[in-house]
């Protein structure tokens, strides 16, 4: 893997770490966003958006409610893709299958993202005590430095979950694809959609809607005979 | 005195980073401190300043993007006290009373409703591998996020605590419950697009497309007793290959 490359993954981590809670939101670290970028930054558009689709979902019910944090999804999109894009490159295998194989590997290193952002937390309680010793000695212009530096936490959280997916994908993807080439390329398909199912089941099981299971079938029927009569 | 327009351009800027040193123990002050600075320092200037600066490093925590609608009532106060006015309450009692509803209504209606609406909205086309849903992503959900920020502190500045009635005036809960309405619609055109084509990939036959239904149903039950999703999706797909294997 070039230099050049990892560069790019890394710059697309921090910003997109820094998204989801330090700077803007504007949703660049969702998957549907981040792993597309990625892609298209590593030459392999479709690979991303792929992965992006398939994950959106997955995690989209876990919501960064006050203290609560998700697992992150935003570096697993990003690090998965471009797992896929190397392993694509190196094997030759079908898209899909690689896709899936290294989300599979890729999502449950998303935990480490709880754990580096917690660590970013705390180590940013430390700005604040020092802000507050900075007000007491009548140094209020160090404020600001003092915030603005704890994005470098967030940052250096990204980046460490970032290299524990890549790391822990790139260790394991190798022997998978070895291993489960053939069975693998079988079911990719079916594989490929079934992310996307767990995500809508995830979804459905969490919202708390008035008669939502009967707006859901409706719709799901509906849709259904629309698209065979098509 | 009242503020020039820069500078609360400034301050709606600065609000993008509220949560850049987001800590366990005061959460967002030091980025609400970071966010008014350049207005405090139009109100004040030396000993008063870091007065002021102390008054409002306290814990604070809300929705960052309803965030501005406190700030800029919170502006609109700190002029006030200035003129002499007395509103009858501290501060720091109308920030404590403003930051959990505001945190309810942004959490349920962002994040819980407009968020997830949004990325089904995308992945319709996503799935079908329109490049540019990714792009109709970021601007479907961010014309309404960029608008509650700029309307919340227009309606904070120039209302004060009247903005409580704006909060109220915007309906965000039932908005959160019609959109919640509206993604369950698209969750069934979703799900209904992917069993076809699932049942196509496989070559089985369309009346295998109605098994997605109670296949949907038993994995949801599943979430609800708090099962995580990636343990599901792993032994889906351990079944999966193994049924590949035995065929």
């Amino acid at each position: 893997m070039e230099l050049s490359t990892l560069g790019l993954t890394l710059a697309v981590s921090v910003v997109c770490g820094l998204d989801r809670t330090a700077a803007g939101q504007f949703m660049l670290s969702r998957p549907i966003v981040a792993a597309p970028l990625t892609g298209w930054l590593l030459g392999s558009p479709e690979a991303g958006l792929q992965i992006g689709a398939m994950l959106e979902l997955l995690w989209l019910g876990r919501l960064p409610v006050g203290a609560a944090i998700p697992p992150d999804d935003s570096q697993v999109a990003v690090g998965c893709t471009l797992l896929a894009v190397a392993a694509q490159a190196r094997t030759g295998m079908p898209l899909q299958a690689v896709a899936v194989a290294s989300l599979l590997l890729g999502m449950p290193f998303g935990k480490a993202g709880q754990f580096f952002d917690r660590q970013a937390r705390i180590l940013n309680g430390k700005l604040l005590h020092r802000a507050e010793k900075a007000l007491e000695c009548g140094c209020a212009k160090s404020l600001e430095r003092l915030h603005l530096l704890g994005m470098l936490h967030f940052a250096l959280a990204s980046a460490a979950t970032l290299g524990v997916v890549v790391s822990g994908g790139w260790l394991l993807l190798p022997l998978a694809l070895k291993t489960l080439e053939q069975p693998l390329t079988a079911v990719s398909n079916w594989l490929w959609l079934l992310f996307p199912l767990t995500g809508i089941a995830s979804l459905l099981g969490g919202l708390k809607v008035p008669r939502g299971w009967q707006i859901f079938c409706v719709s799901f029927l509906l849709s259904l005979f629309v698209l065979v009569l098509r | 005195m009242k503020l020039p327009r820069l500078v609360l351009l400034q301050v709606f800027l600065r609000s993008f980073l509220l949560q850049a040193s987001w800590n366990y123990e005061q959460m967002q002050s030091l980025g609400l401190l970071y966010a008014v600075t350049p207005a405090f320092r139009r109100y004040y200037t030396g000993a008063a300043l870091l007065m002021a600066y102390r008054r409002h490093l306290e814990h604070f925590n809300t929705h960052p993007y309803l965030a501005t609608a406190v700030i800029g009532a919170l502006l609109r106060l700190e002029e006030q006290k200035q003129q002499g006015a007395d509103p009858g309450f501290g501060l720091s009692e109308f920030k404590a009373a403003m930051v959990a509803p505001c945190a309810a209504m942004g959490d349920a209606f962002f994040w819980g409703a407009l968020r997830p609406l949004v990325a089904v909205a995308a992945l319709l086309p996503a799935f079908q591998g329109f490049w540019w849903a990714p792009l109709g992503y970021l601007l479907l959900y961010n014309f309404p996020h960029l608008g509650f920020r700029a309307l919340g502190l227009i309606r904070g500045y120039g209302g004060g605590v009247r903005v409580v009635s704006s909060l109220q005036h915007w309906r965000l809960s039932d908005w959160s419950v019609y959109c919640k309405q509206l993604l369950l619609l698209l969750l069934g055109v979703l799900a209904a697009l992917i069993s076809i084509a699932a049942t196509a990939g496989l070559g089985l036959s369309g009346a295998w497309v109605l098994c997605a239904g109670p296949l949907l149903w038993a994995v949801a039950m599943l979430m609800r007793r708090k099962i995580s999703p990636l343990l599901v999706i792993w032994v889906l797909c351990l079944l999966s290959l193994s049924w590949s294997q035995l065929r």
